[in-house]
């Protein structure tokens, strides 16, 4: 596996995380312990996606470097089982 | 508003194009309990909910399914790489061929375009709420059934994840669902739509 695709793997595996921990909060607002764990995925999530960004390119279009956006692969591109 | 952001939300890498395995999957895009009537169930049901915190719940989990489609449709789309004509005629897949290429249509399994009937929005509460614990499980069975179905496991990992989240899903609607009854008069609930009555 690729770099950029371990990188990958650990910022969807924090965000997905801080995803659960969400909908979990939504029908558990009083649960200290799941905000506290949120508030540490979300934080490293933050970290995550701002170091991949740095190194392949930006997620979202709020990035502005509009070349970078345009570049494959996209999501759903088969990228090679070990690219 | 929405943004999008370029990842999936768990990854799909299928070595093996396969037609009859995309044809199957395709149902959870575009068939009766999939994704696409999912997040438009979820989406649609949130303007007739009165509770906040339930509709954070409804926006989460809606916006949650819009990536499910995704998958689904990265799933189809890496199934139906470099097929020969002679695969597609083989695989039973030449009916969809004809008229959608190796595009992503929104289908079941069946060859039946997405119907809005599948889903439903009563603007009442304790009924949407029930209509969502059951899409949960119809779709928990459909993956099921795409299991039975499936073999290769670079397609199997990816649908057990969509599995999985089904009953997460239901679970938080579980809760939905008693959060829901607590705010209303407890003699009366089943005559009240918190929605519409005052």
């Amino acid at each position: 596996m690729t770099d950029r695709r371990k990188l990958l793997a650990r910022l969807s595996a924090s965000q997905f995380a801080a995803w659960e921990l969400r909908i979990y909060l939504d029908t558990h607002p009083c649960d200290r312990v799941a905000a506290d764990l949120l508030a540490r995925y979300t934080k490293e999530t933050a970290a995550l996606k701002a170091e991949y960004e740095r190194q392949y390119g930006p997620l979202t279009v709020a990035n502005p470097e509009e070349a970078d956006w345009q570049r494959d692969p996209w999501p759903w591109d088969y990228q090679g089982s070990d690219d | 508003m929405f943004t999008y952001e370029k990842k999936l939300q768990y990854p799909v890498d299928i070595k093996r194009p396969n037609p009859l395995y995309a044809q199957i999957i395709l149902s959870q895009y575009g068939g009766p309990d999939g994704e696409l009537g999912a997040s438009v169930r979820y989406l649609s049901q949130r303007y007739s909910m009165p509770y906040p915190e339930l509709k954070a719940l409804l926006t989460d989990i809606g916006t949650e399914e819009l990536g499910h489609l995704e998958m689904v449709a990265a799933i189809v789309h890496q199934l139906t790489r470099n097929l020969t004509t002679d695969e597609i005629e083989k695989s039973g897949f030449a009916p969809y061929f004809t008229d959608h290429t190796v595009g992503v249509y929104p289908a079941s399994a069946s060859g039946v375009p997405f119907n809005a009937a599948a889903l439903a929005v009563k603007g009442d509460v304790i009924t949407d709420l029930h209509e969502d614990l059951a899409a949960e499980q119809k779709a928990r069975t459909t993956y099921d059934n795409i299991l039975r179905l499936v073999d290769d496991p670079d397609v199997r990992d990816p649908i057990r994840f969509l599995r999985e989240r089904e009953i997460v899903h239901y679970q938080r609607f579980g809760e939905a669902l008693r959060l829901a009854t607590d705010r209303m008069n407890s003699k009366n609930y089943y005559a009240v739509n918190p929605a519409f009555d005052q």
